[in-house]
C-alpha cells in the first residue's frame, strides 16, 4: 500500500460526500454528507502521517483528535438546528426554506 | 499481502456505505449505512497503526454520532422519507458536474508521478504519548476545544429548544 491509495480512497470518500451534499435535499442527509467529508479528510491527515519523516511526532493522529472534536460539536448543533428549524417550517426539504428568496 | 487484502475489502466497505448513505431514499437505512461507513473507516485507521484514532472513531461517531442523527431523523417528521416527492434537489445536475470536477482537481497530482513516499515500518504510537502531547505543548488547544464543546453543548440545548415566549398565566416563583 502506498499514500497514493490512500490519497485517492479519501478524494472518492470526499467526492461521494459532496455529491450528497450537493444532490440531495433533506437537510438530515446533507449533515451526513458533511460527515463522510470530514471523514475523508481525517483519513488524508492519518494517511500523511502514516508516511511522513517523523511519525512519532504524532502530528496526524492529534490533528485528527481535535477535528474528531469539533466535528462532534458540529453535528449536535446541526442537527439542533435542523430540529428548529422543522419546528418553524414543519419540514426538512431544503428547498421549501426559501423565505429569503425574492421572487 | 494481507495489509493490502484488507485495505481493499475496507475501502469498498468505505465507499458503498457513504454510498448507500447519500443515495437511501429512507432515512433510517441511511444512517445504518452511515455507521458501515464509520466502521470501515476506523478499520482503515488501525491498518495505518492509528489504533487510538480508531476507537475515538468508533467510540464518538458509531456511538455517538450516529444514535444522535437516529434520534433527530425520529424527531422530525417523515421518519422514513420514502413518500413521492423528489429526493434530489433541482441543481442535481449541477451537482454532479461540480463534483466530478473537484474529484479531478483532487487527483491531479496522483497522476503526476511523485515518487511514493515511504511507510515508517514500526511506529510505536502509544496512547501515553498522545496524552502527554496533548498535556505540554497543545494544552491551549485542548482547553479552547473543552471551552467549544461546551459552548456547542449549550449552544446546541438552545436552540433546539426554540423560542418560548413568556406566558403571563405563568406562575410567578
Amino acid at each position: 500500500m502506498t499514500l497514493h491509495h490512500y490519497l485517492i480512497l479519501a478524494a472518492l470518500l470526499f467526492c461521494v460526500g459532496l455529491m450528497g451534499a450537493f444532490t440531495r435535499r433533506n437537510a438530515i442527509v446533507v449533515l451526513f454528507s458533511v460527515e463522510i467529508m470530514l471523514n475523508a479528510a481525517n483519513l488524508n491527515f492519518i494517511a500523511f502521517w502514516r508516511y511522513s519523516e517523523n511519525p512519532a511526532l504524532l502530528h496526524g493522529p492529534l490533528f485528527t483528535l481535535f477535528a474528531i472534536a469539533v466535528a462532534a460539536a458540529e453535528v449536535a448543533v446541526g442537527l439542533a438546528l435542523v430540529i428548529a428549524v422543522y419546528r418553524h417550517f414543519k419540514t426538512v426539504d431544503l428547498e421549501s426554506m426559501d423565505t429569503l428568496r425574492e421572487e | 499481502m494481507n495489509e493490502v487484502v484488507a485495505f481493499w475489502i475496507l475501502s469498498i466497505i468505505a465507499i458503498f456505505g457513504a454510498l448507500v448513505a447519500v443515495r437511501k431514499r429512507n432515512l433510517i437505512h441511511g444512517v445504518f449505512a452511515l455507521l458501515v461507513f464509520f466502521a470501515g473507516l476506523s478499520g482503515l485507521f488501525l491498518l495505518l497503526l492509528a489504533e487510538f484514532i480508531a476507537a475515538v472513531q468508533v467510540l464518538v461517531y458509531i456511538g455517538a454520532v450516529g444514535i444522535l442523527l437516529l434520534f433527530a431523523i425520529m424527531l422530525t417528521e417523515r421518519v422514513t422519507g420514502d413518500d413521492d416527492r423528489r429526493v434530489t434537489s433541482r441543481g442535481w445536475f449541477w451537482g454532479l458536474v461540480v463534483t466530478a470536477a473537484v474529484f479531478v482537481v483532487l487527483l491531479l497530482p496522483a497522476i503526476q508521478q511523485l515518487p511514493p513516499p515511504k511507510a515508517a515500518q514500526t511506529i510505536d504510537p502509544s496512547v501515553k504519548e498522545l496524552g502527554h502531547k496533548l498535556m505540554n505543548p497543545y494544552v491551549v488547544t485542548l482547553e479552547v476545544l473543552a471551552l467549544l464543546l461546551t459552548a456547542a453543548l449549550i449552544g446546541a440545548v438552545t436552540a433546539a429548544q426554540g423560542v418560548r415566549m413568556p406566558k403571563e398565566e405563568d406562575s410567578p416563583e
